[in-house]
């Protein structure tokens, strides 16, 4: 009962920072999200047999979600804004919290039920609740004017990213502070050739391949000097590697190469240096067309689809010799060789296969806002996904997918609008000194920091610990054993 | 009767120190040959020499036929030798199935792209394994309900009974057992010893054994060898060995209490 409390503050975190930041009928959202965390999170921790007390179970999950998401919605629309100026509209504040309730009780149940089913039926009833949130999001999204699409599609970039940083780190124990330079590989591979940078101009749905294929080999470029470096070594080596491109990048605009004084080329532009490349092809489907800027739905399809699809190899590869390999050299990188483990190979193929997935979403983000530049892939964006893949714990895709929920929701929109509406309280307070005062920028790296540090003290198995098991980061559990 | 390995003038150095001195070793094929020594001796060290965690300093090693000086343990492994460890070294948050399954690893074939595409070739392979590796389990007496525990949560005979069904799961024709009852009651003593015997018996599988337990390494023992700070200093039956007067000083010259309890145990493999 303590621990349901407990974990379903998670869930009701969520829904109270939603109605806080966005205010109007973003409350009703802030009631979905926290019913389904909780329905996730909460049967994680305290499996249920039989579906009464399944309800019962729900309905306790979704009081905490709504008392707490009512509180947001209070605090927002009818003490905050009427001091930043924002006339109060009663009527509207009500149907935000009757909508959000009524969401947050009925995903809440919904979900404890499903979960009290077999396994096998567990997993699809979970996929058709999820399914239809995510399918039928766009046009609630529309239909409550909430514009958090362009912020979401980012999102799920990132996620992407962190499920193949995953692979490395979390199943193959291999910490990666470098894995962005992947990032910027996939995407500058895929707008040299799907752009007119070079005259190649290929379609996104070949580009997307290349920017695949090259990450890939990068991976193994990269990951083979650390074969013989564990743990912090490793960190730091990569940590070199993630600094490496972004600079290379920006410093291969004019390439020249000869060979005995036979020059091949001269003064070549591969990269297009600080000014990136610009602008690169979008995709194009028939009855859709071309991918537009202004439209943001065909683009949330499709993160969307590269998303399931490479969830569902990842699961193949995880339950499989090779996922089972990674697992044993993370856990004792001496014993797997012993026991037949080609551990050369199996490290390589997690970085490669790793890589991949970061060169997958690199071809997406370049193709999305049609231009890169060597700024976008800094070293805190392997920071915050290494934060995405700890915060929801280690080797576990679903807790990977909360973790980086989480972080990717406050840096993306909660820093973002509270920094705004701090702002604007401090304006209405008349208190000038504290003007230039930024949230978002200001604590984004902080908040980072702080996460990691005490995740790695605190919880080192993260939210949602695979098999109920501790998976720890290897620096953070001591390199090997000594016993 | 031939030998299924054979070490000459085995070497390891460690700085100053030689740790395996000139050994010159065989196991016959389809023995239970035991390997024992004081505190110290080498005996881990010899097996790590062998299964390609150290590099011999010189020597040979040959391995039916087959020279294993210069291979990486997996291809030790490959090749047909199985191990356990000293101080068990199990995956610990795998369950006790995948720990089984991770050592079929060189005898399964699922490429990346099988895996990607589910082929039947691999889900096949896939589930013959489970169910090997479940016999396995059944085999060296690990009780079924634990199968799909952690093996960090199983208790410490379990461990050690699962890291001898992982070692078994390489499918060896050699395999090498660092003392499996460290640890144990006499009773569990008692059931490994008879594990010992009949993985010998029923699977032809030849055995080398390191063990302090004297009593268990006569029982059971065709061949004994002996060292001390490196050196073989005996190899016999059973009965000449427990006459053997060096073998003795070895043991007691050392103040050890007697032979029977030369023990306490730490180290072994290298991190
Ligand atoms: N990696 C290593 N580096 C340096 N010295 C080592 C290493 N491994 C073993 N030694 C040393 O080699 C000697 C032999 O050790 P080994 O572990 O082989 O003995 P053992 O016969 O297995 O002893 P025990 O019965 O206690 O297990 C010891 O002095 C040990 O300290
Ligand atoms: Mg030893």
């Amino acid at each position: 009962m303590q621990t349901r409390i407990r974990k379903s503050m998670i869930g009701a975190a969520f829904g109270f920072a939603i109605a806080l930041i966005s205010g109007g009928f973003a409350g009703i959202l802030a009631g979905l999200v926290a019913g389904l965390i909780n329905g996730y999170v909460v049967p994680e921790a305290e499996p249920l047999a039989d579906k009464r007390r399944a309800i019962v179970q729900g309905l306790t999950v979704a009081l905490v979600g709504s008392v707490l998401t009512i509180l947001g919605i209070v605090l927002r629309n009818v003490v905050i804004d009427p001091i930043i100026g924002v006339p109060l509209n009663l009527i509207g504040v009500a149907i935000a919290a009757v909508g959000a309730v009524l969401l947050c009780v009925l995903v809440s149940v919904v979900m404890c039920v499903v979960r009290t089913e077999p396994p096998a039926r567990e997993r699809i009833g979970m996929a058709i609740v999820v399914g239809i949130i995510l399918v039928t999001y766009p046009w609630l999204d529309q239909f409550l004017n909430l514009r958090f699409m362009n912020e979401v599609i980012p999102v799920l970039v990132f996620l992407l990213m962190a499920l193949g940083l995953n692979i490395v780190v979390g199943y193959a124990g291999l910490l990666d502070l470098g894995y962005a330079a992947f990032f910027a590989i996939g995407a500058y591979a895929a707008a040299m050739v799907s752009s007119p940078h070079f005259g190649l101009s290929l379609s996104f749905w070949l580009a997307i391949w290349v920017a695949a294929a090259v990450a890939a080999i990068f991976g193994l470029i990269l990951g083979s000097p650390t074969l013989p470096l564990r743990g912090d070594y490793l960190a730091i080596v990569t940590l070199g590697f993630g600094e490496i491109v972004p600079i290379a990048i920006k410093n291969l605009d004019n390439v020249s190469l000869s060979l005995w004084n036979y020059p091949l080329f001269v003064d070549v532009d591969l990269t297009g240096g600080t000014k990136g490349i610009n602008p690169i092809n979008r995709p194009w489907l028939p009855i859709i067309g071309e991918f537009s800027p202004s439209n943001p739905i065909p683009w949330y399809f499709l993160i969307l689809g590269i998303m399931l699809i490479s969830i569902f190899f990842i699961s193949r590869l995880r339950n499989s010799r090779l996922g089972r390999a990674w697992t044993a050299l993370r856990e004792d990188e001496l014993a797997a060789g012993a026991m037949g483990i080609n551990t050369v190979n199996v490290k390589l193929l997690a970085f490669a296969i790793g890589a991949t997935f970061s060169g997958l979403a690199g071809a997406f983000y370049g193709a999305y806002i049609s231009a890169i530049f060597p700024e976008s892939f800094r070293f805190d964006v392997s920071v915050m996904l290494l934060c995405m893949v700890i915060l929801g714990g280690l080797g576990n895709m679903s807790g990977v997918i909360l973790g980086g929920i989480i972080i990717q929701f406050a840096d993306r929109l909660f820093l973002p609008q509270m920094s705004t509406v701090v702002q604007k309280l401090i304006v209405a307070s008349g208190n000038e000194s504290l003007r230039d005062i930024n949230f978002a920028s200001d604590f984004r790296l902080l908040l980072f920091g702080l996460t990691l540090v005490l995740m790695m003290v605190l919880r080192p198995q993260g939210l949602v610990p695979s098999n109920g098991s501790a998976r720890v980061l290897p620096v953070a559990a001591g390199e090997a054993r000594h016993d | 009767m031939t030998n299924i390995l054979e070490t000459r003038g085995l070497t390891k150095r460690f700085g100053g120190l030689t740790a395996v001195d000139s050994v010159d070793f065989s196991v016959a094929t389809g023995s239970i040959t035991s390997l024992i020594g004081p505190n110290g001796a080498g005996k881990t060290t010899f097996f790590n020499t062998v299964t390609g965690l150290y590099t011999p300093t010189s020597g040979t090693i040959a391995f039916a036929g087959r020279s294993l000086v210069g291979l990486k343990p997996h291809e030790v492994t490959a090749a047909g030798i199985g191990r356990t460890f000293q101080n068990i070294r199990l995956f610990g948050n795998m369950t006790a199935v995948e720990n089984v399954m991770v050592g079929m690893h060189s005898r399964m074939h699922a490429n990346v792209l099988g895996i990607l595409a589910h082929s039947a070739r691999v889900q096949h392979e896939e589930a013959t394994a489970r169910a090997k590796a479940h016999a396995l389990l059944d085999a060296v007496g690990l009780p079924a309900q634990r199968a799909d525990d952690l093996s960090k949560n199983l208790p410490y005979g379990d461990q050690r009974r699962l890291e001898i069904a992982r070692a078994l799961a390489t499918d060896p024709e050699l395999l090498l057992l660092d003392e499996p009852t460290a640890g144990m009651n006499p009773q569990e003593t008692a059931e490994l010893t008879q594990l010992i015997r009949r993985i010998r018996d029923e699977r032809a599988i030849t055995i080398l054994l390191i063990e302090h337990d004297m009593k268990l390494v006569m029982e059971i023992s065709e061949s004994i060898t002996v060292l001390d700070r490196g050196a073989k200093i005996a190899a016999g039956l059973p009965h000449e060995i427990r006459s053997n007067e060096q073998v003795i000083e070895a043991y007691l010259g050392r103040g050890a209490a007697s032979m029977a309890h030369a023990h306490a145990r730490n180290g072994g493999e290298p991190t």
